[in-house]
């Protein structure tokens, strides 16, 4: 059989393959011991000389045509392989996951946490103090001293140990300011206790207070910092008025509304002012040199303002399916 | 207090629409609360803060309006009663700076000659003050226009003259509402020869009161100091309209007039014998207060740049007048009616409320640069976010619960009360979050679910040196019968230790160690205490079958709480960097005593191969079939390295061969 012939089979049979076998019989036809390419190398031999090298020549590239056909059929037949297996592993991807583990983080600690991260980003340190006060640090040092009709505003939870449940974080304020000194910028979130109980009030809730000491501190820095943050919080366009309020440890003394929306009704968010200079210098700084401005807002109004939660109270049912959500 | 939308606009001489006084009046700090209908008028109920005094009366808030509204304010208490008859009875004041002054005035013979005015009833009625005595109705009717409480005495039931002083000693008075006051020493009374008669500026005594067949009445209207007040009503646990308005500060120049007006009332509805207005006053009398202040303050402080005549005028309409100039320094008087201001910051917020809150600018300051510190704060979310990422839901629970609850789990030692406690079930403050947890499980067991997977982080409180400390607390319960198609996890103690020990390894804390439990509260055979260095930090398990029904459940969970605050929190440290050379690993699998702990066979690994260790993975526990009675099959991984060379076999051969027989010797262990 000449080489050209050999060729033109060569090419036809591998076009013909279509498995594994049929490929594994066709290395045995051509390259196995009788193949038929070793049987022409095998001839080799027999011709004479001067033929040799253009016949080895010839069969080097029937070779090489053989190898290269071989390789892609091999590729073609493995690819079918996998194609047809993977069929077999065909899963329902609507079925679902194995389990689902991520649980969530409460809402007022959300909620905090969009206020913290605010004012941790404006250079606030972020400070707490006890839960259990004494009756100096929650009212005295706070210019609100025994008998003071504003302790009526406080509804306060006495221990048996002789202390009280802190009322407000504003405790916390003097216990930074003795700390740290000034000037000072804290933010002060945690838990604080009335003993006041209906559809708006729970006997514990979250407040979040903020505190400014430096010198020359004015009322215009106060009004920026609660623009900016109610800007951050609920939006630029809200709606925002500042009215005189009372309270002992500020003067002069401010509530800050906001207008829903929705029903345009003003809405109270927050308190503020200027801190009283009896404070400053109860705190042991004077009063003279530094001045400065402190906040404070319910993290429960917040977080029911940006839930839309009817009902403060649900905020503590613990109810895994309002939790989960 | 709740006021007449009518009797405002008559005082103010002006009709602007509700709405629009209501929010005039917001803006300068007086906070309405609610506004009502009432018999084709309206109630305004008002929520007064404690420091404006002045503004607890028709008249007192029509005059802030009217500075407010640069109007001029025309409805001020004058009159000119004079009575025909001498007054008969002497007036002692004892306690000097405590009423300074004091008016009396004696009436008899009352007869009705024109109908009671309806307005005076619907006045009361709107401000929710019963109707007693005509008298009595209208001095209320006078203190609600004008802010001075008075009182009417059946001057019959009064013996001899009249004396204000301090209580005596046991003194008692028996106040409306038959409630019996033992009086101290502090409490300032009217008394007559005999007794206290009324606790002064408070309430007046029951049986000195009048009542239809009173004859003869005494009217007091005087000005009692409010240090002298404050709080007095309020330790007795009430309060009066009277003690409501002392306390906070009554006009010291208005007693007088209030009672006139009162008489001038009455005379027109009654024919009556009316004595003269008999006035005692001390020189104790308060002096006007003075203020000093700079134009400079006022700037500094508001960041703004009003010129002295704006700052003059918008407080002369609040009736604060300039007495002297000298060069920069203003002097002001309060006026008698103003009892909150007294320092120049007062001043200052006079003026930023009349120009309003809202006009003032707002100023950019960014003076302060304070280095970031890492907060407690930062740690605890840091903790809580751990948790949720390991599948719990957060809870906030209160702080407080029922003793009883404490008590039947034996967790109410050094526990603290509260002594007002809202009710019983919130009347101590907790000492381990267990059962706040453990409620939220009932409750939303209840509810349906029968998975629960629940952390808190809050404080624990106990009568020790830190009254207070920070705790992490989980629970996992599962009684799920379906659970999700294509899982099957185990919610066992170690699916809880694993998350403790990733917990432990998220903020790089070393050295914990986990001992049989002897926490009463979990399972004796099934829970653990952790340690840190031999100190207690928490307890991790299944719950103590005995407090199942106690709790309100009928399985038991799992459940860890650990203090966090011991805890040397730490989310950076060290990195080492791996070795280049491969680690050889070897498994092995003995049998041994079942009574022979992990740890124990752990730290025989560690003291046999002492050379190139790593660490021991254990992959199976088994004691089944095949295993001799009271022994187990435990099967580990033990991996060796070197930082500075590939291991030889020989090298691990002899290592291998130490733990064998190491385990062999000290364990009695025998290799399967």
């Amino acid at each position: 059989m000449d080489l050209d012939a050999l060729k033109a089979n060569l090419k036809k049979d591998f076009q013909e393959i279509v498995s594994q076998d049929e490929l594994n019989q066709l290395k045995v036809k051509y390259l196995g011991k009788k193949g038929r390419i070793t049987e022409l190398s095998k001839n080799i031999k027999n011709l004479p000389s001067e033929e040799r090298p253009i016949f080895g020549k010839k069969i080097g590239e029937l070779r090489s045509l053989y190898e290269d056909l071989l390789n892609s059929v091999q590729e073609k037949i493995e690819l079918q392989i996998i194609n047809e297996s993977l069929e077999k592993d065909q899963i329902d991807v609507t079925l679902p996951g194995s389990f689902k583990s991520q649980g969530k983080l409460h809402p007022l600690t959300i909620t905090t946490k969009k206020i913290t991260d605010f004012f941790s980003s404006k250079g606030y340190l972020i400070e707490d103090g006890p839960e259990i006060e004494s009756d100096y640090y929650n009212f005295d040092a706070l210019n609100i001293p025994k008998d003071h009709p504003a302790r009526d505003m406080h509804d306060t939870f006495y221990l048996d140990n002789g202390n009280l449940l802190r009322t407000h974080t504003s405790p916390v304020q003097i216990r930074s300011i003795e700390k740290r000194g000034a000037p000072l910028k804290i933010i002060c979130p945690g838990k604080v206790y009335r003993s006041d109980a209906d559809k708006t009030h729970t006997p514990m809730f979250h407040q979040i207070e903020g505190l400014v000491i430096d010198e020359n501190i004015n009322f215009g820095h106060l009004k920026n910092e609660i623009m900016t943050f109610i800007d951050f919080f609920f939006g630029p366009d809200t709606k925002v008025r500042f009215r005189p309020s009372y309270f002992p440890f500020t003067e002069p003394s401010a509530e800050v509304d906001i207008m829903e929306k929705k029903s345009k009704n003003w809405l109270e968010i927050m308190g503020c002012g200027l801190v009283h200079p009896n404070v400053i210098d109860m705190a042991g700084l004077d009063s003279k040199k530094f001045s400065g401005f402190a906040f404070g807002m319910g993290i429960e109004r917040m977080a029911k303002l940006s839930y839309e939660i009817e009902d403060m109270r649900s905020l503590f049912s613990n109810d895994i399916k309002f939790l989960s959500q | 207090m709740k006021v007449l939308y009518s009797n405002i606009t008559k005082a103010i001489k002006a009709k602007p629409k509700i709405e629009n006084l209501c929010d005039d009046l917001t803006l300068i700090g007086i906070e309405v609360d609610e506004i009502k209908s009432f018999q084709g008028d309206k109630i305004i109920d008002f929520d007064l803060t404690p420091n404006r005094g002045d503004c607890f009366s028709v008249k007192g808030l029509a005059r802030d309006y009217c500075a407010y509204k640069d109007k001029k304010f025309s409805s001020a208490t004058k009159s000119s009663f004079k009575g025909e008859k001498k007054f008969n009875k002497k007036i002692n004041l004892f306690a000097k700076d405590a009423c300074s002054a004091y008016s009396a005035v004696s009436i008899s013979n009352l007869k009705l000659i024109k109908k009671f005015p309806d307005h005076i009833k619907k006045t009361l009625k709107a401000a929710g003050i019963q109707s007693i005595h005509p008298l009595v109705d209208i001095v209320n009717f006078v203190m609600l226009e004008n802010g001075q409480p008075m009182h009417v005495f059946d001057q019959d039931k009064i013996e001899g003259d009249i004396e204000v002083r301090f209580a005596k000693t046991k003194e008692q008075i028996k106040i409306l509402g038959e409630k019996n006051l033992k009086l101290t020493k502090d409490c300032l009374v009217i008394a007559d020869e005999k007794e206290p008669i009324a606790f002064a500026g408070i309430s007046g005594g029951l049986n000195h009161s009048v009542s239809k067949k009173t004859q003869n009445f005494l009217i007091e209207s005087a000005f009692f100091h409010p240090s002298i007040i404050k709080g007095k009503a309020r330790r007795y646990g009430f309060q009066t309209d009277a003690s409501q308005r002392f306390e906070r500060g009554v006009d010291f120049n208005l007693h007088e007039d209030a009672l006139k007006e009162a008489l001038s009332i009455i005379r027109e509805i009654y024919q009556a014998d009316i004595s003269n207005v008999e006035t005692i006053k001390n020189k104790y009398f308060p002096r006007k207060k003075i203020i000093n202040i700079s134009i400079e303050d006022v700037n500094l402080k508001l960041g703004t740049d009003f010129k002295e005549n704006t700052i003059k005028s918008i407080l002369n309409r609040l009736e604060i007048k300039l007495m002297k100039k000298n060069k920069n320094n203003l002097t002001f008087e309060v006026p008698s009616h103003r009892f909150d201001l007294s320092i120049k910051e007062d001043l200052i917020e006079e003026v930023a409320r009349i120009i309003g809150y809202d006009n003032l600018p707002q100023i950019k300051n960014d003076s302060i640069n304070q280095h970031y510190e890492k907060s407690d704060y930062d740690f605890i979310n840091q903790i809580k976010t751990f948790m949720t990422n390991k599948g719990f839901n957060e809870v906030i629970n209160y702080s407080f619960l029922d003793r009883q609850v404490l008590e039947n789990l034996g967790i109410e030692n050094k526990s603290i009360a509260i002594k007002n406690p809202l009710n019983n079930s919130l009347s101590v403050l907790r000492t381990s979050l267990l059962p706040s947890l453990a409620t939220n499980l009932e409750f939303n067991i209840n509810r349906g679910q029968n998975f629960l997977s629940i952390f808190e982080m809050g404080k624990s409180f106990s009568n020790d040196t830190h009254m207070e400390e920070i705790n992490l607390a989980g629970l996992i319960y599962d009684d799920e019968k379906f659970k999700n198609w294509n899982t099957n996890q185990n919610y066992d103690f170690y699916y809880l230790k694993g998350i403790l020990e990733n917990f432990f390894a998220e903020f790089r804390i070393e050295k914990i160690l986990w001992k049989k439990s002897q926490n009463d509260l979990l399972h004796p055979y099934a829970s653990a205490d952790i340690y840190l260095k031999n100190k207690l930090i928490g307890s991790v398990g299944s719950i103590n079958p005995r407090f199942i029904k106690s709790l309100g459940l009928n399985k038991a969970f799992l459940y860890f709480e650990i203090k966090v605050e011991s805890l040397p929190l730490n989310d950076l440290g060290k990195l080492i960097a791996p070795s280049i050379y491969p680690i050889s690993q070897r498994d092995f699998s003995f049998e041994i005593d079942n009574k022979v702990s992990f740890e124990e066979i752990e730290n025989c690994i560690h003291i046999s191969s002492k050379n190139f260790l790593i660490g021991t993975k254990i992959f199976d526990v088994y004691d089944g079939k095949n295993i001799s009675d009271g022994k187990k099959s435990i099967a580990f991984r033990v991996s060796w390295g070197s930082s500075k060379k590939t291991l030889s076999e020989e090298e691990i051969n002899k290592e291998a061969n130490l733990i064998i027989s190491g385990m062999q010797k000290k364990l009695g262990a025998i290799l399967r």
